[in-house]
């Protein structure tokens, strides 16, 4: 039941008063706030209230006690980092790329690869050598002039030119590369090139003994261009006077060779004579 | 031994034993509470929930008991509380101090009709003039009028919590009443 009260009814005038000097208070705060600069310094106030007020993240009690508290926390410290990595992940892709911009306004090379390289075939050339392949890979992947190229099967070719980025390799089915052979069971040399009908030719044959059919030809080494060993293929049996040899090569795939330096021959000249030593030795001997 | 049943009872009968000054403070904590759950995010199924304007409910019932000191103060600082989020200061408070202020006036003007159809009718207009003060105040300072849908649900959402929470803003005095006229 409501209580009447007397005392208020006295008082009624100083709350009446107060009343309208708070409302006169909150319209004299809002229209000071329509100046930007006293807005300003009043933000900083908003903003401590809002942190306060809005800090929502805060664990309550019941979190705390059921352990999510710090789940939560150990998600948002993982969201914070993930956060960073993203931007650290844009900063290097973008130095990368930045990077080999550079690279390419210097005209910097890379290092250079290994002493073998496996490089796509891209193209069959019909140029000067009927008989070559373009492989994308070359001087900046290490390829030298003289390396020789080999597929799953057996001896595909060697390389004649040499680009930054691309070399070409004289296969040995051209009429023009020359191939130092040998029998692997009768052991005889000979030097192989390259027919018009996809088969391998022997020439220059030893005066005496024969290659037996079906032989396996392997490279000889002779000459240093190529190692000895590497399977080139088997000789067919015999037709009129020519020696035909089957390239393993073809029996294979084409679409990626693998590019090897050919032996080295140490020269004379690699190995210098060392006076000094002989003078004495000469003087001793004396 | 004190039943469940006649727990309401006893509620009751303490509620309207409590002085004035209890029951200030307790709708006081009521408006915090609720308030403070408003600064939350809210959803239902991803649906975001709207909130009511607890401090126009307690303007309105406290305005029913007339002037005092007590809510004048503790509606400003709701009202500061209330523009933390992004409202000019003072703004929630003017609007809340002049819903206060018509309560007052109509619970005077009309008090002898308390027990007719305006009892009911006469806090929910002051509950729009409320929210239509904040919405107001709020057009004038960002120069243009503010969408109505998001303050009409506010308001409705308002009423239907006034309608469950009202009799815990009745400070259970009548200033200026005399005698029989308090009945």
């Amino acid at each position: 039941m409501p209580r009447a009260s007397g005392k208020g009814y006295k008082q009624r005038p100083l709350r009446r008063y107060g009343f309208f000097i708070a409302v006169a208070g909150l319209i004299a705060l809002l229209l000071l706030q329509s100046s930007p600069r006293l807005r300003g310094q009043v933000e900083p106030i908003r903003t401590a209230a809002s942190d306060q007020l809005y800090n929502v993240t805060r664990p309550n009690l019941v979190d705390r006690l059921t352990g999510a508290a710090g789940k939560d926390r150990q998600i948002l410290e993982l969201e914070t980092r993930v956060r960073e990595l993203a931007q650290y992940k844009a900063l290097a892709l973008t130095m990368a790329e930045r990077l080999e911009v550079y690279e390419d306004i210097l005209n910097m090379q890379g290092e250079p690869g290994g002493a073998e390289v496996t490089a796509r075939i891209m193209a069959e050339t019909n140029g000067p050598f009927a008989e070559a392949l373009l492989a994308n890979a070359g001087a900046a992947n290490g390829v030298q002039e003289g390396y020789f190229a080999e597929n799953d099967r057996g001896l595909v070719g060697r390389v004649v030119q040499v680009g930054q980025r691309s070399s070409r390799i004289l296969k040995v089915t051209d009429f023009n590369s020359r191939v130092p052979v040998m029998g692997e069971a009768s052991g005889l040399r000979a030097m192989m090139f390259g027919g018009r009908d996809g088969l391998g030719r022997l020439t220059d044959l030893p005066e005496q003994g024969q290659f037996l059919p079906n032989e396996r030809i392997l490279t000889s080494g002779e000459g240093g261009l190529y190692p000895r060993g590497v399977v080139v293929g088997t000789v067919l049996p015999y037709e009129d006077d020519d020696i035909r040899v089957n390239l393993e090569m073809l029996r294979g795939q084409l679409s990626y060779v693998r590019l090897k330096p050919a032996i080295s021959i140490p020269r004379p000249e690699d190995f210098p004579v060392e006076t000094e030593v002989a003078e004495v030795t000469d003087e001793a001997g004396q | 031994m004190m039943g469940l049943g006649s727990v309401p009872d006893f509620l009751s009968m303490r509620w309207d034993a409590a002085r004035p000054r209890l029951r200030l403070a307790i709708g006081a904590l009521i408006v915090a509470l609720v308030g403070l759950a408003g600064l939350t995010p809210k959803a239902l199924f991803g649906v975001p929930l709207t909130w009511p304007y607890v401090s126009l409910i307690a303007a309105v019932g406290w305005g029913r008991s007339g002037l005092a000191f007590g809510p004048i103060i503790l509606l400003v600082l709701f009202g500061f509380a209330q523009d933390a989020s992004q409202a000019p200061w003072g703004s929630h408070g003017l609007a809340n101090l002049l819903t206060f202020g018509l309560a007052v006036v109509v619970s005077q003007t009309f008090d002898g009709d308390r027990g007719s159809g305006a009892g009911f009718e006469l806090p929910l207009a002051c509950l729009f003039a409320g929210v239509a003060l904040v919405w107001a105040i709020a057009s004038i300072a960002v120069g243009h009028a503010v969408r109505v849908t998001p303050m009409l649900a506010a308001y409705f959402a308002t009423v239907i919590i006034y309608m469950l929470m009202a009799p815990l803003f009745d400070l259970g005095i009548r200033r200026g009443l005399r005698g029989g006229a308090a009945a």
